[in-house]
């Protein structure tokens, strides 16, 4: 076991190393390569290592990173050791082991501080917004914001983002998409303050946002929602989080056509193509007779829906047309089903307010998640939470029978072995074994097994019975934990069942107690069966532990140790005991010296020699011989060929105590 | 552990002394280690516990039968404690709950519902029940001995009581239990009190009143009974006392007046002749005057009735040895204060001011002090019920109620019941060196515990504040003890013989909320669990301390407050239906408080949580530790909610380990995500 972890565990390491070493030469250079691109021109971002401290240390595993997100924007990210290269300009103050520089043209463009370039989107982000330059504006003033959107008007239009902290993936998103369409659009930065009261957002903490100002095109000519009068571009908010996919889509969608014609039912329109497939699509209806006054309708609805939705105007005239003239309006969302939903609207309000409150409703959903992940309102025990979610399910306890302080003794006395299950309403482990306890109960009705008396004890209610005081009639101590199974026959005290909680286990359990222990053997043909059938064919598929006394007659002293261990053994394992004339025949086989214990564990091919064991003086410690005896030699590979259950089932005791910390810490040692 | 034997040897010497003693006539006088003075409920509460526990003890009744108050009172024969037979529960527990008449013993069929099925049941029917409960086990009572006398003596052997019955026969005593209950009619001094029936005395046939006028003294259940029963016949009914009227319903204090006795509250808001007054009782004067005016009209009948007058004391003019009944016009109030409400004389002035504390037989050696509160009528005990200075003398019953006056059910059947309970819990330590009996738990289960405990357990409902369970928490193992009396937690090592170990203890009260709120009003009951410390209602508490709390702890403690202020506090929400199983308001907040207080991880996991957790971690959470690893793991049951442990807690026992398990193609792929999961953020070194 030892050994093959620490083999896996090895395994893993190593490649795990050969991997850390490729990565980190894939990004270093020589003092040649340095010199060889500074010549050529090429933006590089570099970073002169000197000493590796922890900080330093994660920053490289940034840079790396980054290498790879920089490179589609054509510049090479790398680290130069200093160790190996002593680069006199770089690695001679120690204060440019704090620093990282971006070399364009020949010549160093410009160095960052490592307190602003500190992960992959931070140098992303900074790096663009270096090489970007002019491209992307700061403004700070509402004043200047104006002269820049008198400048762009007929030609450009503007992007205008806030951004809520530099070095961000916002800031990161904002730059990579700046650097595609910088060239299409005037990309503004504002550093918020009074540009954003003027966009009107007062809320706190602000979000990071973007909007699109329309600038290019004369906006008289365009809509009349805006007044003509009006120097300002109009702007259409971008409603969705600030992301390069978002971002993206937004642009594209601005530039989509306002409001196109159809011809034929909007069942039969497809589905908008990419990159408009997450895009709402609304439908308007247009007649003939008011062709225009509909196109001037669903144009001012379109650019009111602009950023959130696309619109399609259907004309009414086509054949193909089929929706109800009582419907004036259609509209079909993205992801849930691309079913198109008909509605008879009154005003263009209504349109507006099914796409924002929609929004408003994710939100809320939101932040209903975030609440419960509070863990407020919510069960954080696993078996409570299961047992309250299926709290609707009502036992069906038919195939037991209810012990109550009046019947338990004439139940009791009716059958000869009755397992009772003591439960509280209120412990989850005792409700979620009842329900494997029912499931026992009517496998074993399936069965036919009747000699079995299946009881369940509600101690909520029948507390008396459940606290019988020692004394009392009851075969019991008071039971103190729950859920607790015993195992009651008459005039005898109970046994405790100690397995696992689960209905395979205590099947099992059940069905080896109902053999004798130990069961008499005289015959050779009665041990052989013993050896080796089922002692039930529902358990044909368990191999149990077997053990075999060899005692040489009733007198000896050992009988009474054997038999009360035998006892305490009944349903764990199967239990035989030898009588007279076999006794000696199998003590001279296996060369013991009755009183003695022969064990078939499980575990072992039935055909090799049993292990040996001598009786000892006490039960109690003849007990533990025999479990310690019964234990497996833990295997390497147990673990992935049984499943859970059987592990603990069928090795009872590998996992107990300190074994399991043995495991543990093996593991705990080799990484 | 020294200790421990010296109190054994000690108790056991102590109990050998005692038993050489016992049985043996020393000049007439009768030695038994207990003495129980009157056969009462109280009385015959304790001999059950004494006779249970095979002491040597004997039950004094001066009557013939047990419980004679009974026989007499309440005059109008009918029960006002609750015998509810039909709760739709089989739990003896805690149908006791809603018992108020039964007396506790291990007979489940010895209750009282045995003699009688009616909600108020008849007065006659309680000393039935206490002679069937006496039949039935066996205890030993004498009757007819009226003690006259009780001294304490001081001998080698210690102290010990003598009573002195009517013959002069001697009982000697090691430890005297007096449950003598209170009989005796509390009076008020004041000029005309001669003039004044008395509640014990008055007529019970509700004809005699016939258009009477009558004044009450006193606004308890007694005075309000009395009214009751005359209600119909009398002209009217005023009631007088110092305080106003105080409604058990509003007060949760049973001692109160009780709906079941309120109907002149209704006469008297619905214009009906009838009505209350306050005033000090000291300070009337009651006169008899012939009604001058009607005796000439109703010569006819030969006979006049004398009619009653209620002055003030103020009004009298002083140095004024007459006789009370010779008051002058001018000296009644009338006279003065022509809107004096109680102007109009009465026929009949009728006392019923409740009943007090026999001091008298108790010699000075033996005398328990008079309680600072209930106006001195009961004795001053211990937070044990021991009496202050008398050591071995015990108050038991409605005798003990000092404890709890105004407060809880200490004074009444269904309270007294289970502290005479504790005491003899607390004898069976002192002079038996038995441990007050408790039941040792896995830690794991100890909500489980708790929650059957606050639904069902009678004794800390019914004596809420009074009484409630200890938990000594000692790791992985805790020891509940039940119902001991909080006042004497101080005490709690000595009296109880548990030790607190350093993991400290929590106490399980039930209290009602502290403030006073419209009882019917909206917004009375507190739903939400995060509120919970708002509930009004009964409702269970836990305290926390981390070691014993001192005397002067328990002096400084807030006002109101059962306890002193504890570590931790924690508020169940008050319920409805008083069934704290709520898995979300009731259990997992409770399950939350006791993971702070003892600093474990207590939620029960699945066997392959277990399994992950054992792998991951050095200790796993104890639910796996007495569970799963004790071969007692749990199925994972359908769809268990996966993220619940991530949840966190166990912080402190993360090991960087497993870290690859899902790469480790050692282990099964279920496990992988799970795994990485427990112990994810600890890649960083691969």
């Amino acid at each position: 076991m030892w050994a093959c972890v620490a083999f896996v565990l090895l395994w893993i390491r190593s490649a795990g190393c050969t991997e850390k070493a490729n990565m980190s030469k894939r990004i270093e250079y020589t003092a040649a390569d340095f010199y060889e691109r500074l010549l050529s021109g090429k933006m590089m971002f570099l970073y002169f290592e000197q000493q590796v401290s922890p900080t330093i240390s994660l920053f490289l595993v940034e840079l790396e990173k980054s290498a790879e997100a920089l490179q589609d924007y054509g510049v090479l990210v790398g680290k130069v050791s200093c160790q190996k290269e002593p680069i006199q300009t770089y690695c001679a103050e120690a204060k440019q082991q704090h620093t990282a520089f971006l070399f364009r043209g020949g010549r160093e463009f410009t160095s960052f501080s490592l307190d602003t370039v500190f992960d992959v989107n931070s140098i992303v982000a900074e790096v663009l917004f270096a090489i970007l330059g002019d491209e992307v504006k700061y403004v700070h003033t509402d004043a200047d914001l104006l002269a820049m959107e008198k400048a762009a008007k007929g030609k450009k239009d503007i992007v205008l983002s806030y951004v809520r902290s530099l070095g961000t993936e916002e800031h990161r998103a904002l730059m990579e998409t700046a650097y595609v369409y910088g060239s299409k659009y005037q990309f503004i930065l504002i550093t918020g303050g009074p540009v954003l009261k003027q966009l009107r957002v007062n809320e706190s903490p602000q979000l990071s946002r973007v909007w699109f100002l329309h600038c290019r095109v004369h906006s008289t000519s365009l809509t009349p929602v805006t007044p003509v009068t009006s120097e300002r571009c109009p702007l259409t908010q971008m409603r969705k989080a600030l992301s390069t996919l978002n971002l993206h889509t937004f642009l594209q969608l601005l530039e989509a056509p306002l409001v196109s014609d159809v011809y034929v039912d909007p069942s039969s329109v497809p589905p908008p193509q990419s990159p408009y497939q997450l895009t709402p699509q609304v439908f308007l209806f247009s007649h003939p007779a008011t062709v225009h006054l509909d196109l001037d309708t669903a144009t001012t609805l379109a650019w009111r829906l602009r950023g959130l939705a696309m619109l399609l105007l259907v004309h009414r005239q086509s054949p193909a047309v089929k929706t109800p003239e009582k419907y004036n309006a259609a509209y079909r969302l993205p992801e849930k089903s691309s079913e198109v939903k008909y509605l008879t609207l009154h005003s263009l309000d209504d349109v507006l307010e099914l796409f924002t409150k929609q929004e408003e409703e994710e939100e809320e959903e939101d932040h209903v998640d975030e609440e419960e992940d509070s863990h407020l309102g919510e069960l954080d025990d696993e078996v409570a939470a299961a047992v309250h979610k299926n709290r609707g399910h009502f036992q069906d306890m038919d195939s037991v029978t209810q012990l109550t302080s009046d019947n338990f003794h004439a139940e009791v006395a009716q059958s000869s072995l009755t397992v009772a299950l003591f439960y509280l309403k209120w412990d989850a482990v005792s409700m979620h074994f009842l329900s494997s306890f029912i499931e026992v109960a009517e496998r074993l009705e399936d069965s036919q097994v009747d000699d079995v008396h299946m009881c369940v004890v509600d101690c909520g209610e029948w507390t008396d019975l459940c606290a019988a005081q020692p004394g009392s009639a009851v075969p019991f101590r008071p039971i103190a934990a729950f859920p607790s199974v015993l195992l009651i026959r008459p005039q005898q005290s109970a046994q405790h069942y100690r397995g696992m909680l689960t209905g395979e286990a205590l099947h099992c359990f059940i069905m080896m107690s109902r053999m004798a222990s130990p069961v008499p053997l005289s015959t050779e043909e009665e041990v052989t069966s013993f050896l080796q059938e089922a002692p039930h064919p529902d358990l044909a598929t368990y191999r149990p532990d077997r053990i075999l006394g060899l005692i040489r007659t009733a007198s000896q002293p050992g009988l009474s140790v054997f038999t009360e261990a035998a006892k305490s053994l009944r349903g764990e394992v199967l239990t035989g005991l030898l009588t007279d004339g076999l006794v000696e025949k199998w003590a001279a086989e296996y060369a013991a010296d009755p009183p003695a214990v022969l064990l078939f564990p499980s575990w072992r091919n039935p055909t090799v020699r049993p292990s040996l064991l001598l009786v000892d003086s006490s039960s109690k410690e003849l007990l533990a011989r025999i479990y310690s005896a019964l234990l497996p030699p833990v295997v390497c590979g147990y673990l992935s060929v049984l499943p859970l259950q059987d592990l603990f089932l069928y090795n009872r005791l590998a996992f107990k105590g300190q074994k399991t910390v043995f495991v543990g810490t093996a593991l705990q040692k080799q990484t | 552990m020294e200790p421990n034997l010296l109190c054994f040897i000690l108790s056991t010497l102590f109990g050998f002394a005692l038993t050489s003693f016992n049985q043996h006539l020393h000049n007439g006088t009768r030695h038994y280690n207990y003495c129980v003075l009157g056969a009462g409920p109280a009385g015959l509460q304790m001999g059950f516990f004494l006779s249970k526990a095979n002491r040597d003890y004997i039950i004094l009744e001066r009557n013939s039968g047990p419980g004679s108050f009974f026989n007499k009172y309440p005059r109008h024969r009918k029960l006002i404690s609750i015998n509810k037979i039909h709760t739709g529960r089989w739990n003896r527990e805690f149908n006791l709950r809603h018992d108020w008449n039964s007396l506790l013993s291990d007979n489940p069929d010895l209750l009282f519902r045995k003699v009688s099925g009616e909600f108020y049941p008849p007065a006659d029917a309680f000393p039935l029940y206490l002679s069937t409960f006496v039949r039935e086990l066996g205890l030993k009572v004498q009757y007819g001995v009226d003690v006259g006398r009780v001294r304490s003596v001081q001998s080698a052997a210690g102290r010990s009581y003598v009573l002195t019955d009517q013959h002069a026969a001697d009982y000697s005593c090691s430890v005297l239990l007096v449950a003598t209950g209170l009989w005796v009619p509390q009076e008020v001094e004041f000029a005309g009190s001669d003039l004044v029936e008395g509640y014990e005395s008055i007529s019970t046939n509700p004809d005699d009143y016939k258009g009477q006028a009558v004044l009450i003294l006193g606004k308890g259940n007694s005075a309000f009974e009395t009214t009751q029963s005359i209600l119909g016949r009398a002209s009217r009914v005023h009631m007088l006392s110092s305080s106003p009227v105080r409604l058990a319903w509003q007060t949760h204090y049973v001692g109160d007046l009780r709906a079941v006795n309120n109907e002149l509250l209704d006469t008297y808001q619905l214009k009906s002749l009838d009505g209350l007054v306050e005033a000090h009782l000291e300070d009337i004067v009651i006169a008899k005057q012939e009604e001058r005016g009607r005796r000439r009209s109703g010569g006819k009948k030969g006979e006049t009735r004398a009619k009653l007058y209620l002055g003030l004391q103020k009004f009298r003019q002083a140095g004024d040895e007459r006789n009370a009944s010779d008051v002058s016009p001018e000296e009644l109030p009338g006279h003065h204060i022509d809107n004096f409400p109680l102007r109009r004389p009465y026929d009949r002035v009728i006392r019923c001011l409740g009943f007090r504390f026999n001091f008298s037989i108790f010699d000075s050696s033996a005398r328990p002090p008079h309680s600072h509160n209930a106006k001195g009528r009961l004795p001053g005990v211990t937070a044990w019920y021991e009496g202050k200075n008398t050591p071995g003398l015990f108050l038991l019953g409605t005798a003990s109620h000092s404890r709890d006056y105004r407060g809880s059910a200490g004074g009444f059947v269904h309270g007294f019941r289970y502290t005479a309970r504790a005491v003899h819990r607390l004898l069976e330590h002192r002079y038996h060196g038995n441990p007050w009996p408790s039941t040792r738990l896995m830690t794991t289960q100890l909500t489980s515990w708790i929650l059957k405990r606050v639904g069902e357990a009678s004794g800390p409902y019914q004596m809420f504040e009074v009484l409630g369970d200890v938990i000594l928490l000692q790791g992985s193992h805790c020891e509940y003890i039940e119902e001991f009396l909080l006042q004497a937690l101080p005490r709690f090592a000595s009296l109880s013989g548990h030790e607190v170990s350093s993991h400290g203890l929590i106490v399980v009260v039930m209290q009602y909320g502290k403030k006073k709120i419209d009882y019917l009003g909206r917004g009375r009951a507190e739903t939400d669990w995060t509120k919970a410390w708002k509930s009004n209602f009964l409702h269970p508490v836990l305290y926390y301390y981390d070691s014993l709390p001192t005397e002067q702890d328990m002096k400084m403690r807030p006002h109101g407050w059962p306890l002193p202020r504890p570590k931790a506090i924690h508020h169940m929400v008050e319920d409805f239906l008083t069934e704290w199983d709520g898995p979300l308001s009731h259990i997992q907040p409770l399950r939350r408080f006791l993971e702070h207080c003892i600093q474990t991880d207590l939620r029960a996991f699945s066997a392959e949580t277990c399994f992950r957790s054992a792998l991951t971690h050095r200790r796993s959470p104890l639910s796996c530790q007495q569970g799963y690893l004790n071969q007692r793991g749990v199925q994972r049951y359908g769809q268990l909610t996966r993220g619940v442990y991530e949840a966190g807690l166990v912080p402190a026992e993360q090991v960087s380990a497993g870290t690859s398990t899902g790469a480790s193609p050692a282990f099964p792929n279920y496990l992988a995500p799970a795994g990485a999961s427990v112990s994810s953020g600890l890649k960083l070194d691969l």
